[in-house]
């Protein structure tokens, strides 16, 4: 137990370790910039999953094992864009209401 | 399993404290702790291409937009109390139920991995050169769209910043009573 590979639900168990505590976060934090690096802790969580059941996936050949890395590939990339966007607005919002907090930012509410 | 034990408690720590820490700042340099172990978990599931992507990218890139933009609006953290109080205690019952729920599903079906060796000739390290060839056969359509999207994001960026900057062009053309005025209504 102690040598050899660390079999996959480790790592899956794990990735919801840190999946749950970035979803805590997202409910708990007021400050928009905190609930956004709790999403970045859940999609790397999400991330750590893949690429854990990537290598499960090895006895289907190299390219049924490899699709779950490119999709951690093309999730970075998405994390990426959603980061430089979102910030973006962060900014924005900080210019008018001189505050991140998310309780103040009720104006769409119906 | 000891290295994977000592990688799960510093990672565990760490987004521990992007949850809880009160300075934003101190939260952002917590989640890099965390990225960077999960690279470092990466290596030791074979995925090295990603391993390295996941330092420049995530550990590198988006943490310094973190950081750039907690200090451009010197933001601070959660100070009064939350509007729903209900939400929090709620918020850490339901996170602890879910995750013992998990926990219990996860290693309910235990699963054998396969042998070193299928690994190894399966996934070759994940490189970069077998990452692409699957990158651009079976995912190029996601690939593709991706592109669209760094676009679309780049171009929304630049209108978000392009509109502020002609709204205060008008504002400091405005005379100073008024806009005095402005700020106290807006006080």
């Amino acid at each position: 137990m102690l040598s050899g590979l660390v079999p996959t639900e480790y790592y899956v168990a794990l990735s919801a370790l840190v999946f749950v505590i970035g979803a805590v976060g997202v409910l708990t934090r007021r400050s928009a910039i905190m609930i956004f690096l709790s999403v970045e802790l859940m999609l790397n969580a999400a991330n750590l999953a893949l690429i854990a059941f990537a290598r499960q996936w090895a006895t289907a050949g190299a390219a049924v094992a490899l699709s779950g890395q490119a999709a951690v590939f093309i999730i970075l990339a998405v994390a990426a864009a959603e980061v430089a966007v979102g910030l973006g607005i962060l900014v924005a919002i900080f210019r008018y209401r001189h505050s991140a907090d998310v309780d103040t930012l009720s104006g769409v509410r119906l | 399993m000891l290295s994977f034990i000592l990688l799960a408690t510093v990672m565990t720590v760490g987004a521990l404290g992007v949850v809880t820490l009160r300075q934003p700042v101190h939260a952002a340099l917590s989640l890099v702790g965390t990225l960077l172990t999960l690279a470092i978990t990466y290596v030791t599931l074979q995925a090295h291409f990603l391993a390295a992507v996941q330092v420049i990218v995530y550990a590198g890139a988006i943490t310094v937009l973190f950081l750039f933009v907690i200090m451009l609006l010197n933001a601070q953290g959660d100070e009064r109390a939350h509007r729903l109080g209900w939400v929090k205690p709620a918020a850490y019952v339901t996170g602890v139920v879910v995750a013992v729920g998990l926990m219990f599903t996860i290693f309910a079906s235990p699963t054998t991995l396969p042998d070193a060796a299928t690994i190894s000739a399966a996934l070759q390290g994940g490189n970069a050169g077998v990452l692409g060839e699957v990158l651009f056969s079976q995912f190029v359509l996601a690939f593709q769209l991706v592109g669209v999207l760094l676009l679309t994001g780049i171009v929304g960026a630049v209108s978000l910043v392009e509109r502020r900057a002609a709204q205060e062009d008008r504002e400091q053309e405005l005379p100073a009573t008024t806009q005095r005025e402005r700020e106290l209504t807006r006080a």
